[in-house]
């Protein structure tokens, strides 16, 4: 069995990523949410990996599972985590919870019943793209002919903003905030 | 155990974003909003990934795309942690709900 | 060059109207309060429309008319459309009249500028420039009315312009109703003879009364000639006009438009208003010609009008009062021509009248501007014009004068005589009362006085190179004239001639007449009416408490039930507003949680449809 189609490799990290996203979301404590954050990030990576892609799964890793959590970290230490997280907002209801959760059932079997009835998405040639056919120099070179040729308007729109973007934070942090 | 086909990495896509949206709805902690935020994008890019690999074999459009996604959801998280940054220098506090002020 | 402009000859029309709009509502929402722009937006709106009127004109000779025509109503198969209709004559009428309200705008600049509130102003100059257009461009007859209405509410507008000034409402107020007059005939006019063709020409398409199929429509009229039918349609176009154009029975409402402001008056009096008479005469020629009667009566009413009010105006001391009547007697003669088919000369003559009337109005002292010895030279070189000695004046004359029969030639020898007569007469009137003063002019009321003359002497020249004409018999009265007035002035000896001053002092009785005629008949009227309510219903018993049992009953109703549900849905609109409150906390994620909500009962609803479509079909 190849990688794509391992259902030993699949089923474990799928449980423990989703069981890691709603513990992000259940924690009490930031710090414990931000270390399951970045365990699903690492588990996103590893799918990408799996999908085929390592160019991808490297990018993953490197920005979400290192740099995104040393700013959240950063962000986190503004805080004043001795009194962070009170245990206020008692008076209100959990009405909205409970409908956001009601909300993303729906949701979830919608998104379903459209993937399970919908065959417009998948075309008629249906091909699964095995490991044996694309090996990591092939998706190398299609990343290049697509960054470099295909979209390299977009990337560089890309690059255009991230620098417009960092220049901006640092000519606010210069001038000492709004 | 059967073998592992796209719908269920579509569904682990779903799964992802459907935790992101609740968790940025629920949560009352900035920091925890923005991480669901990432979700999102996260599972957005799995099923971007999934397509790409099973139907788009020798131009994978989707790897570019996502590539595309995780610049942006830095950049964007890059800007929303100044953000709170200033927001938390002005109302001391990282509670979402004290920040709404129309 | 010329296809890019006669593609687009639409934004002729359109970009006094898109000026206007910026202008009222910017000053709406407040966006600007810089007075420069605004009269820069004027200004470039007016002669942007001048130029493109120019270079279409200059283009033209081929003899395409372009035509943007969409349809605006649509009954069966009757259908009225709105467009553009640009032939020779509605260009060289755009034309001056762009011409004219470019100068008289960049007068107002400086006119104006004390004025309180004056983006008005220009928005309603451009507006009245807006309107004048779309009645020159208009492809049918429809869209004339359209814009006729809409000419005579700007000018209400305009003359009312203070309306916070007594008079001036009033006199605003005296002229709208008069329009009316001119307004229901119109329409009266436009629908028989819709009807009439729709009825009876068996093409449905004539009954729109389009400009292009006029000659056609004529054709088909030819068979009625001898109907009273036609007689009474043509019948209602002619006074249409004369109200418009202020000829002989009702001219009395240019006497009261000189309360409007001098700007208002130099575009009034020239190219917009009384311009929209002549224009439909000239525009309904195919049908006058069918009947030669129709066309003697046109020149005569013209003819009529020119003595009379030449009359009226030699008498007058208020200088308004005079140019005022000048006019009318100016578009009698216009008239005239246009009763001797002489439509070359009736348009060069307007173009004439406009310049030069213009240039008199803007030259006349007012309250806020003085009268210097720059205004009494140009002032007496726009009479000289006026009266046919000089530019573009005489050659217009002359034009008109040649193809008059031997009595209407003498007459309008006199006519010419009299306006040499009056003109000059209150040139010496007005520096005798408000004196020369030593000041400079305004720089840009100079500039456009200067354009003005510019404006004559070219079209002068235009007129001298392309139509033959001779100077003849008016040149020599009107000639005389002057040198009787100078005469007269230096002797000091005007003298009141018995009969004819109090008549031509009071306008021939004229505005008396109606005021003591139909306004005391229509007083009467109600008064009647009145008195029937009171001592009739109010005396009666019976019919009291026949009208006061509805009122109970409504009364009761009102009560007990209107007033219950009112409150029922003031109450629930409380409530409403409360839960809506709620939602609009604020909160980031709150919105955020509405929009997943709707989204997802979107989309689960759009699954049960598809399911429930699904089913239907395989049921």
């Amino acid at each position: 069995m190849n990688g794509i189609e391992n259902p030993i490799v699949f089923y474990p990290a799928a449980i423990a990523m989703i069981l890691c996203g709603i513990l992000t979301i259940r924690f009490k404590n930031i710090m414990h949410s931000l270390l399951a954050a970045i365990a699903v990030f690492f588990l996103a990576g590893m799918f990408f990996y799996v999908l085929g892609s390592e160019y991808n799964a490297i990018i993953q890793i490197a920005i979400y599972g290192v740099a995104v959590p040393v700013i959240l970290g950063l962000g986190i230490m503004f805080t004043n985590l001795k009194n962070s997280y009170r245990a206020g907002d008692k008076n209100k209801t959990p009405v909205m919870k409970y409908l956001i959760i009601l909300t993303c059932g729906i949701f979830i079997l919608a998104i379903i019943y459209l993937l399970m009835t919908s065959y417009v998405i998948l075309p008629d040639s249906f091909s699964y793209a095995l490991p044996d056919e694309t090996n990591s120099r092939e998706v190398i070179n299609s990343f290049a002919s697509g960054i470099f040729i295909r979209y390299v308007w977009g990337f560089e729109l890309v690059s255009i903003i991230l620098t417009i973007i960092a220049a901006g934070l640092t000519m606010f942090k210069k001038r000492g905030g709004v | 155990m059967s073998e592992i086909t796209i719908y269920h990495y579509l569904f682990l896509g779903l799964a992802l974003f459907v935790i992101g949206i609740a968790g940025s709805i629920i949560s009352k902690h900035v920091i925890k909003v923005l991480i669901s935020i990432e979700f999102i994008l996260t599972g957005v890019n799995i099923n971007f990934i999934t397509f790409a690999s099973y139907c788009d074999c020798p131009k994978f459009n989707g790897y570019i795309t996502a590539l595309f996604y995780m610049a942006i959801g830095a950049l964007e998280l890059a800007v929303a942690i100044y953000i709170f940054y200033l927001m938390y220098s002005k109302k001391q506090s990282e509670n979402i709900e004290k920040y709404g002020d129309l | 060059m010329a296809d890019i402009i006669l593609d687009n000859i639409y934004l002729i029309l359109l970009l006094p109207l898109w000026i206007f709009l910026i202008i009222m509502l910017g000053r709406f929402f407040s966006v600007y309060v810089n007075k420069a722009v605004i009269w820069s937006l004027t200004l470039l709106s007016s002669f942007l429309g001048a130029f493109l009127c120019g270079s279409v004109l200059f283009k033209f000779n081929s003899g395409i008319i372009p035509e943007n025509e969409i349809p605006f109503l649509k009954i069966n198969d009757f259908i009225i459309n709105m467009g553009i209709h640009a032939d020779k004559t509605a260009l060289i009428f755009a034309f001056v009249l762009f011409t004219v309200s470019f100068i008289v705008q960049l007068f107002s600049v400086s006119y104006m500028r004390e004025e309180k509130k004056n983006y008005r102003f220009f928005a309603l100059l451009n507006l009245f420039n807006f309107s004048m257009a779309g009645l020159l461009f208009s492809p049918n007859l429809f869209q004339t009315y359209f814009f006729w209405e809409l000419v005579s509410i700007v000018s209400y507008l305009l003359i009312g312009f203070e309306y916070g000034k007594n008079e001036k409402s009033n006199a605003s107020k005296k002229v709208f109703i008069i329009n009316r007059i001119g307004d229901t005939a119109l329409i009266a006019g436009i629908i028989l003879c819709s009807y009439f063709l729709y009825s009876y020409s068996g093409n449905a398409s004539l009954a729109s009364l389009s400009f292009a199929d006029m000659n056609v429509i004529s054709t088909i009229l030819y068979a009625y000639t001898s109907t009273p039918l036609f007689f009474i349609i043509c019948g209602l176009f002619i006074t249409a006009a004369a109200v418009k154009s202020a000829q002989f029975p009702f001219y009395t409402w240019l006497q009261d438009a000189m309360e409007a402001k001098l700007p208002v008056s130099a575009l009034l009096h020239s190219a917009t208003m009384v311009a929209a008479g002549v224009f439909l005469l000239i525009r309904m020629i195919p049908f006058f010609n069918l009947a030669g009667i129709t066309l003697k009566i046109i020149g005569l009413i013209g003819i009529v009008t020119a003595v009379m009010c030449s009359l009226c105006a030699s008498s007058q001391n208020h200088p308004k009062k005079v140019l005022a009547y000048s006019t009318s007697a100016q578009l009698g003669l216009m008239f005239l021509a246009i009763g001797m088919l002489n439509i070359k000369a009736a348009v060069a003559f307007f173009a004439a009248h406009a310049f030069i009337k213009s240039l008199l109005f803007l030259t006349l002292p007012d309250k806020e501007k003085c009268w210097n010895y720059w205004n009494f030279i140009l002032f007496l070189l726009g009479g000289l014009a006026l009266s046919g000695l000089l530019i573009s004046g005489m050659a217009a004359k002359e034009m008109i004068y040649q193809s008059l029969n031997p009595v209407y030639s003498v007459i309008f020898c006199i006519i010419a005589f009299i306006t040499a007569f009056y003109i000059t007469r209150i040139a010496l009137v007005i520096s005798h009362e408000y004196g020369l003063e030593k000041t400079k002019p305004d720089k840009t009321e100079l500039t456009s006085y200067i354009l003005l003359i510019l404006m004559n002497i070219i079209l002068y020249w235009y007129l001298r190179n392309h139509y033959e004409y001779k100077v003849a018999e008016p040149f020599w009265s009107a000639l005389t004239a002057w040198v009787v007035v100078y005469i007269l002035y230096t002797k000091n000896a005007f003298w009141k001639v018995p009969i004819l001053y109090p008549l031509s002092y009071n306008g021939f009785y004229l505005d008396k007449f109606y005021t003591g005629t139909i306004v005391k008949i229509y007083n009467r009227f109600t008064g009647f009416l009145a008195r029937i309510e009171t001592g009739i219903f109010s005396n009666y018993i019976p019919l009291l408490w026949c009208a006061k049992l509805p009122v109970k009953i409504t009364g009761w109703i009102e009560e007990n039930i209107i007033n219950k549900i009112v409150k029922l849905t003031a109450f629930g609109l409380k409530s409403l507003s409360h839960i809506d409150m709620k939602a609009q906390s604020g909160n980031i994620q709150r919105y955020n949680a509405y929009a997943f909500i709707i989204v997802t009962l979107i989309l689960s609803c759009l699954i049960i449809a598809y399911m429930v479509m699904l089913s239907y079909i395989g049921g």
